[in-house]
C-alpha cells in the first residue's frame, strides 16, 4: 500500500489527519510493527485504531487494560466446564490417553482477544488499550507477540500467527512503560489539534450543528487550553460533547450565559470552572463572536 | 559531521544504508538506543517513501528511531544538525572558523597575562568564552596587582582565585545553556529548566508535569509487588460454589489471597531559608505527591518538625498559607533533630512497609548528628529516598552532599526531566 492509498482510504473514513499521522501510520503499516501511541487522555488515540479498522477494511479486536488482568483473560483460558463433561461422558468409551489429549485441543480452548487476533484467518487491527494501566507482568509477556507474532501456551505449543494483525497500543503516561516495549513499537505522541484541524473534526462529526457555533466552541476550546491556569484541558470528545450539547439545546450562538451554563461539558473540576467564571468577567471567551452583547 | 541529503539518489539502497548507519550512530551519541533492526528499518521505509519530502522523511525516521516525546527531542535536534543544506552547512563552517579565530585571540591574551599555565584547557576555553566586559575586568586586574612586587606570591593567588571564581561560573553558565538549548519545545522545555528559574506564567504548565512524575512516583513506590500467589490457605466457600457449577467437581481449588502489604509513603520537606527558592516547588510537589498517595504523611522541617494537617493538603493554596504561617519556614536547618523526632514517634511512623522521601538541600547544622539519625531511620524504614534540588553538577562543590549521599540513595531533582529520570530509575 502506498502512502496515497492510505491517505485516501482515511478520507472515505471520513478521518481528519494531518500529514504526520499519515506518515506514521504508514511506516508502521510498512514495517508491519505495532503503533505505540501517548498523548493526553481524550486526544484520539484509540480513535486512530478504530479508524484503521475502517480504512483497512478490518475487524477490531480490543483488549482494555487495567491493573490485574492476565494471561487468562487476554489470551486464553481452557473450558472446563465443557473438559468435565466430556471426562464424565467419555469415561468408559475411549482411551484414557486419548481422552486426555482431547482435552487440551482447540474445541475446549477459549480464545481471549490477544489469541483471536493472530488465529483470524483475515488480518485484524489489535488495540491493546491503555497500556500502562496494566501490571509489569503483563508488559512482559506481550514482548513475545509483539515481535515474533507468536505466543506460546505450554498445553499446545507456540502458535505463531496466522495473519499478522495491526497493532495499536495507547498509553496515557500513567506510569513509564518498559525499554523492551517501546523498542519493539513504532511511537506517535498525539497533541491536542490546532484550531483549524479541530474545526474540520467539529464539521466532519457533527455536520448538522451551525458553523458559527463549530467555529465560537472550536475557537473557545483552543483559549481554554492555551489558559496554563487550567488544570484538565478539554479533550476533542469533551469538545463534540459540548457542540452536540449546545445543539441539542438550540444554542445558536455562544453567548456567555451559555458558556456557563454548559461548562460543565468541557471543565471538570471546580479549580478550572473558578479560572473560567474569572475569565469570563474579563471576556466570555468567544473572540468576540458572540456579537458583543457583554462587551458594553 | 554532515551529510547532504540531496546527494543520496533514491537508486541505491546501500547508500542510504551506509548514510543511516552513520545517522544512527549519531544518535547513539545523542543518548538514544538504536539497534542494527532499526537502521534497516529506517532504510527499508526511506526506499519506499523517498528523500523528495524533508518533512515527511524526518516524520518516518522519527517513527523508526524515537521511543518516547524526549526521545524525539533529542531525534529532531540530531535530524536538523545532519540532514542539512549544503548552503547552510557552509555558512555554520564559516561561523565556526570565526569563533576559533576569536578563541585563539583571547587565549593568547590569556597568556600574555601569564594566566594560561595555571589553568586547565576547559578553564582557558571558559575564559575564551567570557562576555568582552568580564574578560576586560579581569585582564584591568591582572595588570593592576601583578606589577607588584613586595609579595608577588600572594598577589599571584589573589589574582588566580578571582580568576577560578569567574571561570567556574562561566561553567556552570555554559552547562545550564547547554541544558537550555535541549529545550527548544516549551512545554519539554521546563523539564530541562532548574526548577528555582520557573517563572510565574510558567509554573502551571509545570504543575501538571510535577502532578504526572508525582503519580508516577507514587505508583513506584507503592507498586504491590508479588502480588500472583495464594497463602495457601484454602477458601472453602469459593471452592464449593465454583465446584457446584460442575456437577460437585472441584475442578480447581480456589485459595485465600497472600494479605498484601500495603506501601505507605512518609514525606519531609525542607522549609529552611536555603530552600526557599525551590519552595514552590517543594510544596507543589508534596502536595500532589500526598494527593496521589492514598495513605501518606508529611511532615514540614528547618529547626523544628511540624506535621502537616491533611486538611490543608487539599488545596494548594491552603497548604501554601498553612506551611507560612507555622512558624517554621525560612528557618534554619536540623535534618537530625527532625529525623530523631520522625524516629521516636509512638505510634511508629516509620515501619518496613513505609518509604521515606526526603527533600532537602542536606545543607544542615549539627552534621554529625543528623547523618546518625539518617541511618536510624533507614534501618526504621523500608526504603529511604533523598530528593536534592540542588543540581547535579554542583553536588561535588558541596560536602554535605557528599557525604548524605554515600550513606542513602540522592535523586536529583534540579530540573523536573531528572525527576522524571530518577522516578524510572526507582524500580531499579
Amino acid at each position: 500500500m502506498k502512502i496515497e492509498e492510505l491517505k485516501q482510504k482515511m478520507d472515505e473514513s471520513h478521518y481528519i489527519y494531518d500529514d504526520t499521522l499519515a506518515t506514521v501510520l504508514f511506516v508502521a503499516l510498512q514495517l508491519g510493527r505495532p503503533l505505540l501511541i501517548e498523548g493526553a487522555a481524550g486526544v484520539g488515540k484509540t480513535e486512530i485504531a478504530k479508524v484503521m479498522a475502517t480504512a483497512l477494511d478490518r475487524d477490531l479486536v480490543r483488549l482494555q487494560c487495567y491493573e490485574g488482568l492476565d494471561e487468562s483473560k487476554a489470551l486464553y483460558e481452557w473450558n472446563y466446564q465443557k473438559q468435565l463433561l466430556s471426562i464424565q461422558v467419555n469415561m468408559g468409551s475411549r482411551d484414557s490417553e486419548e481422552l486426555t489429549r482431547s482435552l487440551f485441543s482447540d474445541e475446549y480452548l477459549l480464545e481471549r482477544p490477544l489469541l483471536q487476533s493472530i488465529r483470524s484467518e483475515k488480518p485484524v487491527v489489535l488495540l491493546i488499550d491503555e497500556i500502562d494501566k496494566a501490571d509489569e507482568e503483563f508488559e512482559a509477556f506481550l514482548l513475545e507477540l509483539l515481535s515474533e507474532m507468536q505466543v506460546t501456551i505450554p498445553e499446545v505449543g507456540t502458535i505463531r500467527a496466522k495473519s499478522v494483525p495491526f497493532v495499536v497500543l495507547t498509553s496515557n503516561r500513567a506510569r513509564p512503560l518498559s525499554e523492551a516495549l517501546r523498542r519493539r513499537c513504532a511511537y506517535l505522541y498525539i497533541q491536542y489539534p490546532d484550531m483549524e484541524k479541530e474545526l474540520a473534526i467539529l464539521k466532519a462529526k457533527l455536520p448538522h450543528v451551525d458553523d458559527q457555533l463549530c467555529a465560537q466552541v472550536a475557537l473557545t476550546v483552543q483559549k481554554l487550553r492555551s489558559n496554563e491556569a487550567i488544570l484538565k484541558k478539554p479533550s476533542i470528545a469533551e469538545t463534540l460533547d459540548w457542540a452536540a450539547a449546545l445543539d441539542a439545546l438550540g444554542v445558536r450562538e455562544l453567548t456567555p450565559d451559555a458558556l456557563r451554563q454548559t461548562a460543565g461539558f468541557i471543565l471538570k473540576n471546580s479549580e478550572d470552572m473558578e479560572i473560567l467564571a474569572e475569565t469570563q468577567s474579563k471576556d466570555c471567551g468567544c473572540g468576540g463572536h458572540c456579537g458583543g452583547h457583554h462587551h458594553g | 559531521m554532515a551529510v547532504i541529503a540531496e546527494d543520496i539518489t533514491m537508486a541505491e539502497p546501500v547508500v542510504y544504508l551506509e548514510k543511516l548507519s552513520a545517522f544512527s550512530g549519531m544518535l547513539r551519541i545523542g543518548g538514544l538506543s538504536v539497534s542494527p533492526k532499526e537502521t534497516a528499518d529506517a532504510c527499508q521505509i526511506l526506499i519506499s517513501l523517498g528523500m523528495d519530502d524533508r518533512e515527511q522523511v524526518k516524520t518516518a525516521l522519527r517513527t523508526v528511531y524515537a521511543k518516547s516525546r524526549e526521545e524525539q527531542l533529542t531525534f529532531d535536534q540530531v535530524f536538523d544538525g545532519f540532514f542539512i543544506s549544503e548552503e547552510k552547512m557552509r555558512k555554520q563552517a564559516e561561523e565556526k572558523a570565526l569563533q576559533e579565530q576569536q578563541m585563539r585571540e583571547n587565549i593568547e591574551a590569556l597568556q600574555k597575562m601569564g594566566q594560561a599555565e595555571n589553568l586547565t584547557e576547559e578553564q582557558q576555553y571558559a575564559y575564551a568564552s567570557l562576555p568582552a566586559e568580564e574578560r576586560d575586568r579581569l585582564e584591568k586586574l591582572a595588570q593592576k596587582y601583578q606589577g607588584n612586587s613586595r609579595n608577588p606570591d600572594l598577589y599571584a593567588g589573589f589574582i588566580h582565585s578571582v580568576f577560578a571564581k569567574a571561570l567556574l561560573e562561566q561553567q556552570i553558565r555554559m552547562e545550564d545553556a547547554a541544558i537550555g538549548c535541549q529545550a527548544t519545545d516549551p512545554e519539554l522545555g521546563l523539564l530541562y529548566r532548574d526548577i528555582s528559574n520557573f517563572s510565574d506564567t510558567e509554573i502551571p504548565k509545570a504543575i501538571s508535569i510535577i502532578q504526572t512524575i508525582s503519580r508516577q512516583i507514587n505508583g513506584e513506590l507503592t507498586a504491590k509487588r508479588n502480588r500472583k500467589g495464594h497463602s495457601g490457605k484454602l477458601e472453602f466457600r469459593r471452592t464449593i460454589r465454583k465446584g457446584l457449577e460442575t456437577g460437585g467437581s472441584f475442578y480447581r481449588l480456589h485459595y485465600k489471597k497472600k494479605r498484601g502489604r500495603r506501601k505507605h509513603l512518609v514525606l519531609l520537606c525542607d522549609v529552611s531559608g536555603s530552600m526557599v527558592q525551590f519552595s514552590e516547588f517543594a510544596l507543589r510537589f508534596i502536595q500532589n505527591l500526598n494527593q496521589v498517595s492514598d495513605n501518606s504523611k508529611v511532615f514540614l522541617f528547618s529547626e523544628e518538625l511540624f506535621e502537616a494537617d491533611p486538611f490543608s493538603l487539599q488545596n494548594m493554596d491552603l497548604f501554601r498559607n498553612y506551611v507560612r504561617d507555622c512558624g517554621i519556614y525560612g528557618k534554619g536547618t536540623d535534618l537530625g533533630t527532625a529525623l530523631e523526632e520522625i524516629c521516636a514517634r509512638k505510634p511508629a511512623v516509620l515501619n518496613q512497609s513505609t518509604t521515606l522521601l526526603i527533600l532537602s538541600d542536606t545543607k544542615t547544622i549539627d552534621q554529625p548528628r543528623a547523618i546518625e539519625a539518617l541511618l536510624k531511620a533507614k534501618c526504621q524504614a523500608g526504603r529511604l529516598i533523598l530528593l536534592n534540588p540542588i543540581p547535579q553538577s554542583r553536588w561535588k562543590h558541596i560536602r554535605s552532599i557528599q557525604t548524605f549521599s554515600a550513606l542513602c540513595p540522592m535523586v536529583c531533582c534540579s530540573t523536573l526531566q531528572e525527576l522524571a529520570a530518577a522516578c524510572r530509575r526507582l524500580t531499579c
